[in-house]
């Protein structure tokens, strides 16, 4: 099955509805699939309970996609420079979400063979 | 004597990919012959389902338009 790498570089829905829609229809057919947040749009989705949140007019309802996303083995990554970027605290960060760098990221996508950006 | 056994499922209501999700979670607990019915009127349920029994191995026994909704069943 494909690996999938999803990066999100946007603070508004239309950049986390489709990363959760697409992320979790790859989980069910099989693909592992990750998330990168990069600074740009970690303010506010990393954030504790910020995620669950979200609405999106026509869209499912988002706490039960994320649920569904790491249920089914999704993996959530923000990127570090964000800390410093965005003033955030490691406390505030969603306790399903692991910090990592950019090279450490690049790494477990480089073999992926579908990846998308929003 | 058979021993599958037919389990249900409805998602009415759910949006895309919703219904495909729960299928998802619900084949966790399946057994090898066991069936399962889907109610959903999600628009892209049909095809979607068709996508996710090829993908996963599942056969698709049908999937019927019952005007407004759909119901489908997939042995595991």
């Amino acid at each position: 099955m494909a690996k999938v790498a999803i990066v999100v570089n946007g603070s508004e829905p239309k950049s986390v509805y489709p990363s959760f829609i697409l992320g979790t229809s790859g989980l069910a057919i099989g693909n592992e699939v990750m998330i990168f947040f990069c600074p740009a749009g970690s303010v506010p989705w990393c954030k504790k309970g910020e995620l669950e949140k979200v609405t999106m007019k026509g869209n499912p309802d988002m706490k039960d996609l994320v649920q569904k996303y790491v249920k089914l083995g999704g993996k959530l990554y923000l990127c570090e420079l964000a800390l410093e970027a965005k003033d955030l605290k490691k406390e505030d960060i969603r306790t399903d979400t692991e910090i990592i760098g950019a090279t450490e990221f690049m790494s477990k996508a480089s073999d992926a063979t579908v990846t998308f950006s929003f | 004597m058979s021993d599958t056994t037919t389990h249900k499922l409805d998602a009415l209501g759910l949006k895309c990919p919703q219904p495909i999700l729960e299928v998802t979670i619900k084949a966790k607990e399946l057994k090898k012959g066991d069936v399962l019915e889907v109610l959903a009127d999600c628009h892209s349920f049909p095809r979607d389902l068709k996508a996710w029994c090829e993908r996963t191995g599942r056969v698709l026994l049908f999937c019927n338009d019952e005007g407004g909704k759909f119901r489908a069943q997939i042995q595991f």
